[in-house]
């Protein structure tokens, strides 16, 4: 597309293009509603960004988000670090927080083995799992990467990196949401459920 | 289940129309490019929330105008259900079913369900193996709802394993990286072709029964599966040795190429008839007649998998068809609901419930 805007307006638009889910037509809407806003609201929102950027860095341990050197939970003395759980994202750090089940550490990727975005293994914080794994007396690795084809693939990947290492490796179980009936569960799920079903020892 | 009432506006040439239709069998009339076609493409959309055609949503919407509104009232034994669909020349569509929201375009088939039936079904003997596969993972997603996540997943792998391929295997991480794609590329693509098979065993006598009928004669119709990649016939328990091995033969051959040569993306079904190979020695007559019969045999499977007869749309299939197929054709469309467009007069003995007469994309 070519610039048809006053140079500031322009640049500002090609900025929010670059933002991930946002498309020409979507940036430019976004440019105007900027230029609307109250100058102290616009001001809020560029130190924001600032702000984020200058205070907040990756844990140098796990790869988390963190406002030090260090991120929440490797800070916590009472969290089991010889228990990992390997991550694709932060906010799934959020997620398995929720369930208020695990007191172990994490370890985040920041993505997924994928060919076609030419991320490879090198990509991710590979390396460094196995570092902390050797270094820290891990005695247990659960992969909770996503239950797509990407995230398999990154989870198989990293079972068999970490083959040699001598530590057990889990992966967490996909299928039903627990506590909802079955009738609510999509064809899909429940079909991939059936798959996988296993025997109930008595 | 049948179709009750239609609502378009601006859909294709259509600013504005109203169909109120009834079950068995409706015929719709008109010279060539008035609209005919794309009524069909109407009901097909409300079904499956895409074209018939394979053209884009953009391509649906009037000239002019932003969005093509179609709305369905669709008949079930117990319930009444109301598909309201805005389909956008930009941005997402809009679409409820009674009011609520449906996000998953496949939940649509809950309501209403289609086969179609068109006169460039020709393809599906004739043509490359891509329109096969597309018929027959088509009917497997139909019957078995969890295939809809199996070719899903089966055409990320490929992807992938492709960009893989093509950037080249250099290093150790490499090799490791293709190593866990093929992994994954036999399981998932595995279930792909067990579920294949599995179908086209149920398929092949309905499709030797449905050509005979059409046809008027009893040829043997025999069908093979035919992977690219494996020599001889394939059993459902030796599909995942059968590509471990196939992947490790190839893999020079592949890295060469940069791109998968392995997998039921490459595969084809051989169609039979009377020892000969239809998709090479067979007339034209036959091959149409047997791309029917194939239509006409994957309706009856998926109907009998989910336990509904799906709306038969017909588009312009009498034009092709001798008199005496097009009565054999019609002896055998399902009760319930079938709607039927021709530009010309309808084959003799055919009964028709009711007439509709399209003329630039109006009703009269
Ligand atoms: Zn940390």
């Amino acid at each position: 597309m070519t610039a048809v805007y006053a140079g500031p307006v322009q640049r500002l638009i090609d900025e929010l293009g670059r933002l991930p889910g946002v498309g020409p037509k979507s940036a430019q809407r976004i440019a105007f509603y900027i230029l609307k806003l109250a100058p102290e609201d616009a001001r809020r929102l560029a130190g924001s960004i600032v702000e984020v950027k200058e205070k907040i860095s990756w844990c140098r341990r796990c790869f988390n988000i963190a406002e030090g050197e260090l991120c929440q939970f490797c800070q916590d003395e009472r969290r089991d670090r010889t228990v990992l759980c390997v991550v694709e994202e932060p906010r799934d750090i959020v997620a398995v927080e929720r369930t208020q089940e695990f007191r172990g550490s994490y370890h985040v990727l920041q993505g997924t083995i994928s060919p076609i975005e030419g991320i490879g293994p090198d990509q991710l914080r590979i390396k460094e799992l196995l570092t902390r794994v050797r270094d820290d007396g891990v005695t247990e690795v659960i992969l909770a990467t996503n239950p797509n084809t990407d995230g398999e693939v990154t989870a198989m990947y990293l079972a068999r990196a970490l083959s040699e290492s001598g530590t057990k490796v889990t992966r967490i179980a996909s299928g039903l949401p627990v506590g909802g009936d079955l009738e609510y569960a999509d064809e899909v799920t429940l079909g991939r459920a059936f798959e996988g079903r296993r025997t109930l020892d008595p | 289940m049948h179709l009750g009432r239609l609502w378009l506006r601006d859909f294709r040439c259509y600013e504005q129309v109203e169909l109120a239709l009834e079950s068995g069998v409706t015929v719709v009339t008109g010279s060539n490019g008035q609209g005919k076609t794309s009524l069909l493409e109407a009901v097909a959309w409300i079904a499956t929330g895409r074209s018939m055609r394979g053209v884009p949503d953009r391509a649906l919407v009037r000239a002019g105008t932003d969005e093509a509104i179609v709305r369905a009232e669709i008949e079930h034994p117990e319930h009444r259900v109301l598909v309201e669909a805005a389909i956008k020349s930009v941005g997402r569509n809009r679409i409820l079913a009674n009011k609520q929201t449906v996000t998953r375009r496949r939940d649509l088939s809950e309501h209403l369900r289609v086969t179609v039936f068109a006169p460039d079904d020709l393809a599906l003997v004739k043509g490359g193996p891509g329109g096969r596969r597309e018929y027959i993972d088509d009917l497997l997603v139909n019957a078995i709802p969890r295939f809809s996540a199996v070719t899903t997943d089966y055409e990320r792998v490929i992807k992938q394993r492709n960009a893989l391929l093509r950037a080249g295997i250099r290093d150790a991480d490499d090799r490791r990286t293709r190593d866990v794609f093929d992994v994954r590329l036999t399981e998932v693509g595995a279930e792909l072709v067990r579920g294949r098979l599995d179908l086209i065993a149920r398929l092949a006598p309905e499709i030797g029964v449905a050509y005979a009928s059409l046809a008027g004669s009893a040829p043997g119709f025999a069908t093979a599966y035919e992977p690219e990649w494996h020599d001889g016939p394939l059993a459902s328990d030796e599909v995942e040795v059968a590509l471990t091995e196939a992947l490790a033969r190839l893999r020079k051959r592949e890295e060469d190429r940069g791109v998968t040569l392995v997998g039921p993306h490459r595969d084809d079904w051989a169609l039979v008839l009377e020892d000969l190979d239809a998709r090479h020695h067979a007339s034209q007559g036959e091959q149409r007649t047997l791309a029917l019969g194939m239509r006409l045999a994957g309706h009856r499977v998926v109907a009998d998998a989910i336990g509904v007869e799906p709306v038969l749309l017909l588009d312009d299939v009498f034009s092709e068809l001798d008199s005496q197929r097009a009565m054999a054709l019609v002896e055998h469309l399902p009760a319930t609901q079938t709607l039927i467009t021709t530009a010309g007069a309808l084959p003799e003995g055919i009964r028709a419930d009711a007439w509709l007469r399209i003329d630039a994309g109006r009703l009269v």
